[in-house]
């Protein structure tokens, strides 16, 4: 989503995206004239008329889950996105476990309880973060 | 309106383009799906 108009996302879709990924993006390129929905995000500039880098995982329900706001000048990681909606799709599907720093599917989740306090130690460290 | 973790997301509706149409597209039009929603500051930048 983007402050431009839908006919210029047209333009930017098949003069330039569709060169990078065969048939154009395949998902909707929304258009957020004048910022409103971005205000709504608190990701729009006022200043330059812009909204800014702001990514919003959002669950099944509707739900927000995640959300990363970074300078313009500064791009995502695109894996580390994927890896959060992996982790929030776990979590939701295994109530009552979490997982830790750098967990991706097929590494071990915590089951948090009065138990495992204190004792994280035993089965988590920090290279398991990488 | 204010963002919070947990809450629902501020639902919206506008135009999009997609596969060569101009559509209208909401946000509860995804119920049921994770939906990842990136702004950006404009076309022909990078995300």
């Amino acid at each position: 989503m983007s402050v431009d108009s839908p006919y210029t996302h047209k333009v930017w879709s098949e003069g330039e995206l569709s060169k990078i990924v065969p048939g154009g993006l395949p998902y909707p390129m929304l258009s957020d004239p004048g910022g409103r929905i971005g205000q709504e995000y608190m990701v729009y500039d006022e200043e330059n008329g812009v909204d800014i880098r702001g990514r919003f995982l959002i669950d099944p329900d509707g739900v927000l889950q995640a959300i990363e706001i970074l300078a313009p000048a500064v791009g995502r990681n695109v894996a580390e996105m994927i890896r959060q909606v992996k982790a929030c799709a776990y979590v939701r599907e295994n109530e009552g476990e979490a997982t830790p720093a750098g967990w991706e599917p097929g590494k071990q989740a915590l089951k948090p309880s009065p138990e495992l306090a204190g004792k994280v130690c035993e089965i988590w460290s920090p290279e398991m973060a990488f | 309106m204010t963002l919070h973790i947990g809450k629902p997301a501020p639902e919206f509706e506008t135009s999009a383009y997609m596969d060569g149409e101009i559509r209208r597209v909401k946000l509860s039009d995804y119920r049921g799906q994770w939906v990842m929603l990136y702004f950006y500051p404009g076309d022909f930048t990078f995300v």
